[in-house]
Formats: C-alpha cells, sequence, structure tokens
C-alpha cells in the first residue's frame, strides 16, 4: 500500500515534469523530434526524408499573418541558397483551419502557387508538432543541425530584424547561424524574439 | 414639400451634424508615435499608478476582440488615480493615419493611445518588456512603480482583466 502511494508521488512528479517540459518547447541544444506531416501535394514528408542533408530550416509559418507574408519572398531566398548547401526549407502551418479559415490546407496549395515556394509546406493536422517545439507564433525558425542520428536544435527564432523591409535589416539572424553551422561553428546568437501573430486554436 | 417636411429634415440634418461633431470633438484619435526609450518611461514611473500597458495590431484578431473588453475596464477605472490603460499598436507607422487611426475611432479606444515604431530592435525591447515574451500579440503588462506584477502573453478574457486590475490597483 505505502509503495503503491510512493510510487503515485513520483509518477506524478514525473508526470508533472514531463509536462513542463514539454510545454516550454525546445532551447538550442535539445534534440528535435521528426514529423511526419502532410505536404500541399498531399504527401506526407519528414526529417528523415532528405538523406543528404546535414540539417534542416523548420520554419512554422502560414497564409493569413502579415509578418508571415512579409517574410514569404525570405524564406524562398532562404531555400534557393542553403538547400544546395545541406539545409533545406521545411515550413509548417501550425494553425487550426477552424480557428483561422485562411489557413486551410486548400488555401496553403493556392498560397504556395502564387508565391512559387520551392519546399514543402506542411500542415500541422491536430496540431500536435508546434507545441513540442514550442512554437509561439508566425514566422517561427528553428534551425536543426544533423548530428548522427539526432536533430540538434541551433537557433530559434526571428529570421531577420527588418520584418517591413529585407534590404533594411542590419541583423541576419538565420543567414549568420546558417554560415557558421556551414563553417563548422555554433551560432553566436542562439535565440531571438520578433513580434508575430500568435498560433491560432479552436477554443 | 411641406413646411413640416423642411422642418423636419432640417431637425433631422442638425441633430445628426450635433451627433458627428460631438463625437468627433469627444473623440481625438490622439496617438503618438514613439521608440521603445520613449515608451518605456511612460509605464515604469514611481507614481503608485497601476499601469495596463496592452500590445495590439489592428491586424491581430484576438488583439481586436479583445479590445472592446479593455474599453470595458478602463471605463470602469479611469477615473481611478491610481489606474492607467496605455494601448500599444504594433502596426506599421506609414499606416498611422490611413488606418489606425480610422480603427481607433471606429472602436473608440479611449485610452493613452502609442504607436510603437522600433522594428529593429525588436529583440531588445521584447525581452525589456518581460523576460518570458516571444513576441506574439495581444500581450498585456501590468506594472507599478516599475515592478511587473503581471505578464499575459496571450489574450485574456474581461473577467480575467479586471479581477488582475482589482488584485493591483490598491496594493
Amino acid at each position: 500500500m505505502k509503495k503503491s502511494i510512493i510510487n503515485t508521488i513520483f509518477t506524478a512528479i514525473f508526470l508533472l515534469a514531463g509536462f513542463t517540459a514539454y510545454s516550454q518547447g525546445y532551447k538550442p541544444g535539445d534534440t528535435a523530434i521528426d514529423f511526419k506531416l502532410k505536404n500541399i501535394d498531399d504527401k506526407f514528408v519528414s526529417l528523415s526524408n532528405f538523406s543528404d542533408a546535414k540539417g534542416y530550416i523548420v520554419i512554422f509559418t502560414c497564409n493569413h499573418c502579415p509578418y508571415s507574408k512579409a517574410y514569404e519572398d525570405r524564406i524562398v531566398e532562404l531555400d534557393k541558397r542553403y538547400k544546395p548547401l545541406g539545409y533545406p526549407v521545411i515550413a509548417i502551418n501550425p494553425n487550426d483551419p477552424a480557428a483561422q479559415p485562411e489557413d486551410s490546407f486548400e488555401l496553403m496549395k493556392v498560397r504556395a502557387k502564387e508565391k512559387g515556394f520551392t519546399f514543402p509546406y506542411l500542415i500541422d493536422e491536430g496540431q500536435k508538432v508546434y507545441p513540442v517545439y514550442g512554437a509561439e507564433r508566425t514566422p517561427h525558425v528553428y534551425i536543426l543541425k544533423k548530428e548522427g542520428k539526432n536533430n540538434i536544435v541551433k537557433y530559434i527564432g526571428a529570421i531577420d530584424n527588418n520584418y517591413k523591409d529585407a534590404s533594411d535589416a542590419n541583423k541576419r539572424y538565420v543567414e549568420d547561424a546558417l554560415n557558421a553551422l556551414l563553417a563548422g561553428r555554433d551560432p553566436e546568437v542562439k535565440t531571438t524574439v520578433a513580434i508575430g501573430c500568435t498560433i491560432k486554436v479552436k477554443k | 414639400m411641406s413646411i413640416k417636411q423642411i422642418m423636419l429634415i432640417t431637425i433631422a440634418g442638425v441633430y445628426l451634424f450635433a451627433l458627428t461633431g460631438c463625437s468627433a470633438k469627444e473623440f481625438s484619435s490622439k496617438i503618438d508615435i514613439v521608440n521603445f526609450d520613449q515608451l518605456e518611461p511612460l509605464y515604469t514611473k514611481s507614481d503608485n499608478v497601476l499601469y495596463v500597458v496592452n500590445f495590439w495590431a489592428t491586424w491581430c484578431a484576438p488583439c481586436v476582440k479583445e479590445l472592446p473588453h479593455f474599453m470595458e475596464v478602463n471605463k470602469k477605472y479611469k477615473q481611478n488615480p491610481n489606474f492607467k490603460m496605455i494601448l500599444v499598436s504594433l502596426d506599421d507607422s506609414q499606416r498611422v493615419d490611413d488606418s489606425v487611426k480610422q480603427f481607433v475611432s471606429n472602436m473608440q479606444l479611449d485610452a493613452e493611445l502609442y504607436l510603437l515604431d522600433d522594428i529593429k530592435r525588436m529583440n531588445e525591447w521584447i525581452p525589456a518588456v518581460d523576460s518570458s515574451w516571444g513576441g506574439a500579440i495581444p500581450a498585456t503588462l501590468f506594472i507599478k512603480n516599475g515592478k511587473s506584477l503581471k505578464f499575459f502573453p496571450s489574450a485574456i478574457t474581461k473577467e480575467e482583466l479586471e479581477e488582475t486590475v482589482l488584485k493591483f490597483i490598491n496594493n
């Protein structure tokens, strides 16, 4: 009887600790989970599909958010520039279309075609992936580096420091982080924050 | 057209004019464009006032949804010398005249209004508002005498807003 109570307490502590870690999301240095999410071509995509990649630029983004829209061209540029170097962009829409109809799977297809997306644009159906990563807003970038079988989080945050005007950004966080990784170094700036849209969850 | 009809139309016209003129007078929709160095001192004063600082934007649906609740609470407490509500728009400063002021007027946003135009330093001022803030809006800070009392990095209900005001206003 006593033993079972102790067991229960330990289980509760364990669950609580697990929940806390879960709700806080990743920090640089953590190992990121892989996922299997539906792409706009109706095929499922996982990080492990990219066997030649050195890592990934995972970007939580969406159709409706003005900040996401402002960065679309820059996301395409990042993919064009860094995919050949081993870091492809993997975009994930974390929003529930029931809460934000503009972010429906059908409209993701439309938007990707309009903007000429060169990368997978996945839907986080059931919203299971973004909370594990700890994405809080769109756009929200996670740069992962493949180390053995693991994908290690190396950078979390914004793309650069001027959403309005790319040419006026004087801090290009994602490019700097990728250039450091490609040179065999860890990024100097590992996390940044920026104003963005909340991730939409149906209440 | 009879005299009676003309009189009616005239009365209606005067009435409408008075109505719109009055609401325009009452509603100046003054928005100062500031950077963070100008904004921060406005809510970190040591004056025993509870500052409720809400960060929002016209394009942000959950912000727009909660603003009427903020107005209701502001209406109830704005006469209290220990209370001040500050709304900080994060809209594009180039759109202050063509869209933000119109929005403020339509929504009757009757609180102290600023537009924070400091986009290149987001990574500096977001953590200065609250170390836990990732930058998603809406976000609301409750602060008194420069001491942060509560920070909501998400939308809040009218009940949460009023409970938090009541909790801190007289302490």
